[in-house]
């Protein structure tokens, strides 16, 4: 375990040094977006390395323990932000609103036990993998949509009007960000099929009202308000960002809150 | 998701239009459609918190949102060209539909098989049925061929392999391997093992008059109830109740190392009467006033959850309908554009 949490404690490095020095060259107006984009995959690689380990080791996925929960999320948000990164250079100043919220996870991670669960039988299902594959990727795209968000919000003081000057206009950014939020949906709406599917066949039911599924539900509702919200009034891009954010405050706290209060059997599996 | 520029004249609305599609128009209109997702809200906290508030405070604002829609596609054109959005928000319908009418016909129950025994259709242990349940269930023939469940250090459950065996709808025997999250699917009822399984001590009780009965008794839930492995049990065809005791020295699931569910290699039966009391051991037997009882053995129990709802296939193939739909939906809409343009 020591070794993978060694390679874990690099990739974190990696992260961090990438993501500093994208807050720092928006800051200071010295953008390195290849070094950055090279840092964080390193980091990416590194912690695939760890988490592999780990996965050989325990003989099952990173889906128990909440220092798995974390680890395998940060890896996933990790993944889909360097994607967008890779593909849309234009929004790469949005790093330094992504990364603080990187950060806050990471932290978290390095205060979670490492140790090991037990792997519940209702776990051994194609099911999992697909089910919680669809929820990482809308957490992801909700994340992507949030940084384009924050540089929209950012714009309106003084102090970071020149820090993201060379980005496109605000009605160009909300446009992408929804972009981002209807990937969000369809992963979403992806993401409570397949758990209903996999919830029929564990627990012979498909939808039960528990913590989770509520959550999930009223989580996949703020999308499509958001969305059809859009469509109907067209507001300002500020208004628009302001809902990408309750919309991943809300995500954030259906995937690292509500699993770890709740009472029901259906937990950790995100 | 209309996009605004491609509203119809309908939803903006016209002196000349009549008061009818005026009607309609703001039926189908965006607005409305925002207002009943924000009264979805308030409903979906009351069916969180309680299950008496899971029909009617549901229904009515899905099914505001269902005219909504179906005013939309009368009153805006516009959307009517959309001919994936249209899909999925009909899907949508469908699927609301379709948990109505599941609702309407479903069961839910519960039933315990003894080890080599059938179950033969009809009462279950416990049963929650929608009022319009129309399925066979009486027509269910299976039998609990046994099971087997390793455990991890410190009793934590591993899979559940329960061999089955049972006559389909053409009357052959069939056998498989079921547990976890592969039911027996009998005339559509779907019966999952659950973690409620124990030992049954089984009887044969020969009446002073009458033929052998044999009878299982289901003791408590094993390893959950480990230490209350005892019941009352009524002897078969009397009034007579006797106090049940499996007693056993052996660890069965040891949380130290890895182990297996099986019944105890030793054992003894205590069976009271009142103030008389006897320990059996598997082939002895007791006389009582009612006639003879023989301790036959010991076996397992199995406990199995019962769910049935036609509509299941229904509502995954309307699921993937709707989010095939939307994801060509917004394919479409995005290919427009460059994402980095």
């Amino acid at each position: 375990m020591e070794r993978e949490l060694q390679i874990l404690w690099a990739a974190i490095v990696a992260y961090v040094l990438g993501g500093v020095l994208a807050i720092f060259g928006v800051a200071l107006g010295r953008r390195r977006g290849h070094v950055v984009l090279g840092l964080l995959l390193a980091g990416l690689l590194l912690h695939a390395l760890s988490l592999g380990l780990r996965w050989q080791r325990l003989d099952h996925g990173p889906f128990i323990t909440l220092f798995e929960i974390l680890s395998s999320n940060v890896w996933s948000l990790m993944l889909v932000y360097l994607i967008a990164y890779w593909r849309i250079p234009k929004i790469r100043p949005s790093a330094a609103i992504v990364m603080p919220v990187m950060f806050v996870l990471m932290g978290w991670l390095m205060l979670a036990h490492p140790g090991e669960g037990h792997f519940p039988p209702t776990y051994r299902t194609p099911w999992l993998f697909i089910h919680i594959g669809m929820a990482k990727v809308f957490l992801g795209a909700t994340l992507v949509a949030l940084g384009i968000a924050g540089i929209v919000l950012l714009r309106r003081y003084r102090l970071a009007v020149q820090r993201f000057a060379s980005l496109p206009e605000d009605r160009r950014l909300d446009e992408l960000a929804y972009r981002f939020m209807a990937l969000a949906l369809v992963f979403d709406t992806l993401m409570l099929i397949t758990g209903a599917i996999w919830a029929q066949d564990a627990w012979g039911r498909y939808w039960a009202w528990d913590p989770l599924e509520t959550w999930s539900f009223v989580t996949w509702l703020l999308l499509a308000f958001a969305i059809h919200l859009r469509l109907t009034y067209r507001p300002q891009p500020v208004r628009g960002a302001w809902m990408i954010v309750a919309v991943f405050v809300l995500a954030f706290l259906t995937f690292f809150g509500v699993p770890f209060v709740s009472e029901s059997p259906h937990k950790g599996a995100i | 998701m209309i996009d605004p520029g491609e509203k119809d004249a309908l939803t903006t609305g016209g002196p000349a239009l009549p008061v009818l599609l005026r009607g309609v128009a703001a039926l189908g209109s965006l607005k409305l459609t925002l207002t009943l997702l924000v009264v979805l809200v308030p409903a979906i906290v009351l069916a969180y918190n309680s299950e008496q508030w899971r029909s009617w405070p549901l229904a009515l604002p899905l099914a505001g949102l269902a005219v909504n829609l179906l005013a939309a596609l009368l009153s805006n054109p516009a959307f009517r060209r959309q001919t994936a959005l249209i899909v999925f928000h009909l899907a949508l319908v469908a699927l609301l539909l379709l948990i109505a009418a599941g609702r309407m016909s479903y069961l839910k129950g519960t039933l315990e098989v003894t080890e080599g025994a059938w179950y033969e259709g009809g009462a279950l242990t416990s049963t929650d049925a929608a009022r319009w349940h129309a399925g066979d269930l009486d027509q269910v023939r299976f039998t609990n061929l046994g099971f087997t469940i390793d455990y991890a250090a410190g009793v934590r459950r591993g899979p559940t392999r329960n061999h089955v065996r049972w006559i389909d709808e053409h009357g052959r025997a069939r056998e498989a391997v079921i547990g976890d999250q592969d039911p027996l699917v009998i005339e559509g009822y779907r019966f999952y093992t659950s973690f409620n399984k124990g030992f049954a001590p089984t009887f044969a009780f020969t009446p002073a008059t009458g033929e052998t009965i044999v009878g299982a008794v289901h003791l408590p839930s094993y390893p959950i109830h480990q230490y209350e492995q005892t019941r009352e049990w009524a002897l078969p065809g009397t009034h007579r109740k006797l106090w049940i005791l499996l007693d056993f020295d052996e660890t069965i699931l040891d949380p130290a190392q890895p182990s297996a569910f099986r019944v105890p290699a030793e054992y003894q039966v205590i069976v009271r009467d009142d103030d008389r009391r006897w320990a059996l051991h598997a082939g002895e037997a007791i006389d009582l006033p009612e006639g003879r009882l023989e301790l036959a053995g010991l076996r397992t129990w199995m406990g199995y959850n019962v769910f049935y709802d036609w509509t299941l296939p229904w509502l995954a193939a309307t699921a993937a309908l709707a989010v095939l739909g939307l994801g060509w939906h917004f394919s479409a809409k995005f290919r427009r554009r460059a994402w980095d343009a």
